[in-house]
């Protein structure tokens, strides 16, 4: 590690692994993607009969669990822990020689249904077991993928509502940017839990109709899950051991948002800020970006206030919700919409908002099908609870 | 990168004043332990609590909050009052240490969905229950708008969020980071800790195992690139954290020893004394044997228990503490070098250390 102060380095994304409802890896996330998949289906984890909202972005439990060599020791982890390996797993059979320094992830709620468990299990008198509690916390499940691989280094975990993943991402890019470090593990993860599905749920925050982002209509969001790992590199060290690079991280940029502890500032000043420092670090224009992957939770307030935060300071660039097909996975939603804003780029074209029929704003809707397109450089979206903003660029690798 | 003290507090069942809280300290003074007692099966623990007379911050963000968020907001405010001129809230960024977190109003949003059904559980109590809504509230109450993190991990939490305001501080953008820990106490917890075999028994309030606590921590670094002396005008420590290192995980706990031990070799010579970790459980062997026989190793978790997101600031404050007045509480002797070492082992997995010296 160095801290003297050098000229910026460049960041280089060599390799991703994912797992999200819209499939497991890169190729199956593509294929979903192009076909505008609607992965939202009726709830199964747990009983919804007392919520508005009955349905989310569910991972198959069966293949994800099957996909995992299932020891005694793997039985007792978490859900997440699985879909973190299954992601892990990816980017290491695409990098092999990747060793980090460090792993900066983020997510919201760990083993949050473990939690619940051992919450009833003392209810209901029949006691609990030891490894609800042991993998439970929200650093486990990063540090069990990471033993599952033989990696061992410190894995710092960041819970910033919903943009976590990408607050993970970007502080990961400055961290390499900055010469602390020259290979970092980033990304994010969330596995759906009840509570949160309730409490979404509880403040009308959830539809019970479809997730219509960016629409005159829209009612809420649905709710998601899954995992995306990236291995990001210093460019010249990827470069001078010929590691396949899959594009650039070129801009980061982070705001608070004082207004409310759930609600945006309706004016968008919070997300518009954290676009304008991530592309001043880019040293991009607004016209230079091709396509935007929003926040878009479909709930009346975020769509406003990002979308106006867009049109101001973008004008008619390309905009989808991939939450529309996918759900709002919450702490792995930045990094999950990483490797989708990764995958339009690199197959130059612009994942859609499906379910869209007609906007309030003035914006330019990739509505319900992909469209191809060129375009060098893009931006995805994160804000959450708690008033944080966060906004990463990338842009295509040219050799 | 070498980064000055700039200010320190801490809010702890022995009090909120740093000098005050110290001196209790170096007296053998420990803080008071109460019965807690768990409604949903009985279950009785040992805490030591704040004292319910602190005085909390008053603003409308902590009308609704709870207790972990008032925690935060003392400590955070009396970090940032420490130091003068205030430092320039643009050039400000807020990184939040917590491990358990706002677990009260988690436990009674869950027990309305258990007890009461989905449609019963209040909308008020769930945005608190998430990790980063003390940070949010201690953002909005000190005005802070650019960047903000919420760390999450276990008792090494702290050493985890100290690097990442480290790594925060690299930038020019940025002057100052605040970074703040903080828990609260709640059954759900203790039982939690019980069950993992962790907590003291209250029929044995002298056998081993630990008591939880509760409260926070706060320290305003600063990047000094002029030999560690503050810009400000600091009023408590001028110390200097000369090096942090977050360590590896321990996948067994015969590890921990181990893992603990490369931390300490990666850290600087020349250690005076070290502040650890150690709260009664395993991890007070685990120490010692990485620290080894001949140095001096101090735990505040003894005498005000163990608050997991907190602990690594009020352990910083110790060390801090026990440079300026040249003392270590109890029978140990004196720091025979005005450098610290200060080790963090939680009790899932997780590793880290530090080194603190004085500035001047």
């Amino acid at each position: 590690m160095n801290s003297a102060k050098q000229d910026p380095r460049r960041v280089a994304v060599v390799a991703a692994g994912i797992v999200s409802p819209l499939g497991f890896g890169l190729t199956e996330t593509l294929q979903s993607l192009r076909q505008a998949r609607d992965c939202v289906t009726p709830v199964t984890a747990f009983p919804v009969d007392k919520t508005r909202c009955k349905t989310a972005a569910q991972i198959d439990d069966e293949r994800l669990l099957n996909k995992a060599q299932r020891s005694r020791r793997d039985r007792r982890l978490h859900r997440a822990s699985h879909m973190v390996i299954a992601a892990l797993a990816e980017l290491l059979e695409a990098a092999p020689e990747f060793p980090p320094e460090i792993a900066i992830v983020g997510t919201t709620s760990g083993g949050m249904s473990f939690g619940e468990n051992f919450y009833r299990s003392l209810g209901n008198g029949n006691g609990c077991s030891a490894a609800l509690i042991a993998n439970y916390p929200p650093q486990k499940q990063i540090v069990d993928a990471m033993e599952k691989f033989g990696i061992n280094v410190p894995a710092e975990v960041i819970a910033n509502a919903c943009a976590s993943g990408t607050n993970a991402i970007g502080h990961a890019f400055n961290a390499i940017r900055a010469g602390r470090y020259q290979r970092i593990l980033a990304g994010g993860y969330d596995a759906l839990s009840e509570l949160v599905f309730v409490g979404f749920d509880s403040l009308q925050a959830a539809t019970p109709e479809k997730c219509r982002p960016f629409d005159c209509n829209r009612s809420g969001m649905v709710l998601g899950e899954g995992a995306a790992l990236f291995a990001l590199e210093e460019l010249e060290s990827a470069r001078s051991r010929g590691a396949e690079i899959l594009g650039e991280i070129i801009g980061y940029g982070i705001s608070t948002d004082n207004h409310h502890l759930t609600q945006p500032n309706p004016d968008g000043s919070g997300p518009r800020r954290a676009m304008e420092q991530a592309l001043a670090q880019a040293k991009l224009g607004p016209d230079q970006v091709g396509y935007i992957n929003a926040h878009g939770t479909a709930t009346i307030l975020n769509d406003s206030a990002e979308g106006k935060a867009i049109i101001e300071l973008f004008g008619n660039v390309p905009v989808s919700s991939t939450k529309s097909m996918m759900g709002h996975s919450l702490g792995a939603a930045g990094a999950i919409e990483a490797a989708v804003t990764l995958l339009a780029l690199q197959h130059q074209f612009l994942p859609p908002n499906i379910n869209f029929r007609e906007s309030d704003l003035s914006l330019n809707v990739v509505a319900n099908e992909a469209r191809e397109a060129q375009f060098d450089c893009a931006v995805s979206n994160s804000f959450g609870f708690g008033g944080t903003n966060a906004t990463i660029v990338f842009r295509k690798f040219a050799r | 990168m070498s980064l000055s003290v700039a200010g320190m507090s801490w809010v702890t069942p022995l009090g909120s004043d740093v000098d005050d809280v110290w001196q209790r300290l170096l007296a053998g003074e420990t803080a008071p332990v109460e019965i807690l007692e768990n409604e949903q099966n009985g279950a009785r623990y040992l805490v030591r609590r704040v004292p319910a007379d602190t005085p909390f911050p008053s603003h409308p963000r902590l009308r609704r909050a709870s207790a972990i968020s008032r925690f935060a907001a003392a400590a955070g405010l009396a970090a940032l009052a420490r130091v003068k001129p205030a430092p320039s809230l643009d050039r400000i960024a807020l990184v939040f240490a917590v491990s358990n977190g706002g677990v009260i109003y988690t436990r009674r949003f869950y027990s309305e969905i258990v007890t009461s059904g989905a449609q019963a559980a209040s909308p008020l109590l769930f945005p608190e229950t998430v990790f980063n809504a003390p940070a949010s509230h201690l953002a909005a109450i000190l005005g802070i708008y650019g960047a903000s993190y919420t760390v999450v991990g276990d008792g090494a939490v702290g050493i985890l969020a100290l690097k990442l305001a480290e790594d925060l501080l690299a930038s020019d953008d940025l002057d100052f980071c605040l970074v703040v820990g903080a828990e609260e106490i709640d059954p759900l917890v203790c039982e939690a800790y019980r069950q993992w075999r962790f907590l003291r028994k209250p029929s044995t309030p002298t056998g081993r195992g630990m008591i939880m606590s509760e409260g926070a921590g706060a320290v305003l670094l600063e990047r000094s690139d002029d030999g560690g002396v503050p810009s400000v005008d600091a009023a408590v420590s001028a110390a200097r954290i000369e090096q942090i290192v977050p360590g590896r995980n321990f996948f067994r706990r015969s590890e921990a020893a181990a893992e603990l031990g490369s931390v300490i070799a990666r850290l600087e010579n020349g250690i005076g004394f070290a502040v650890g970790s150690a709260n009664g459980t395993f991890i007070d062997q685990v120490e010692r044997t990485a620290v080894g026989n001949e140095l001096p190793l101090y735990s505040p978790k003894i005498a005000l228990g163990e608050s997991v997101g907190a602990s690594i600031f009020w352990q910083l404050t110790a060390a801090a503490q026990a440079l300026k007045t040249g003392r270590l509480p109890g029978a140990l002797s004196s720091p025979a070098n005005p450098r610290a070492l200060v080790l963090a082992c939680g009790l899932n997995q997780q590793t880290g250390g530090l080194t603190l010296r004085l500035s001047r």
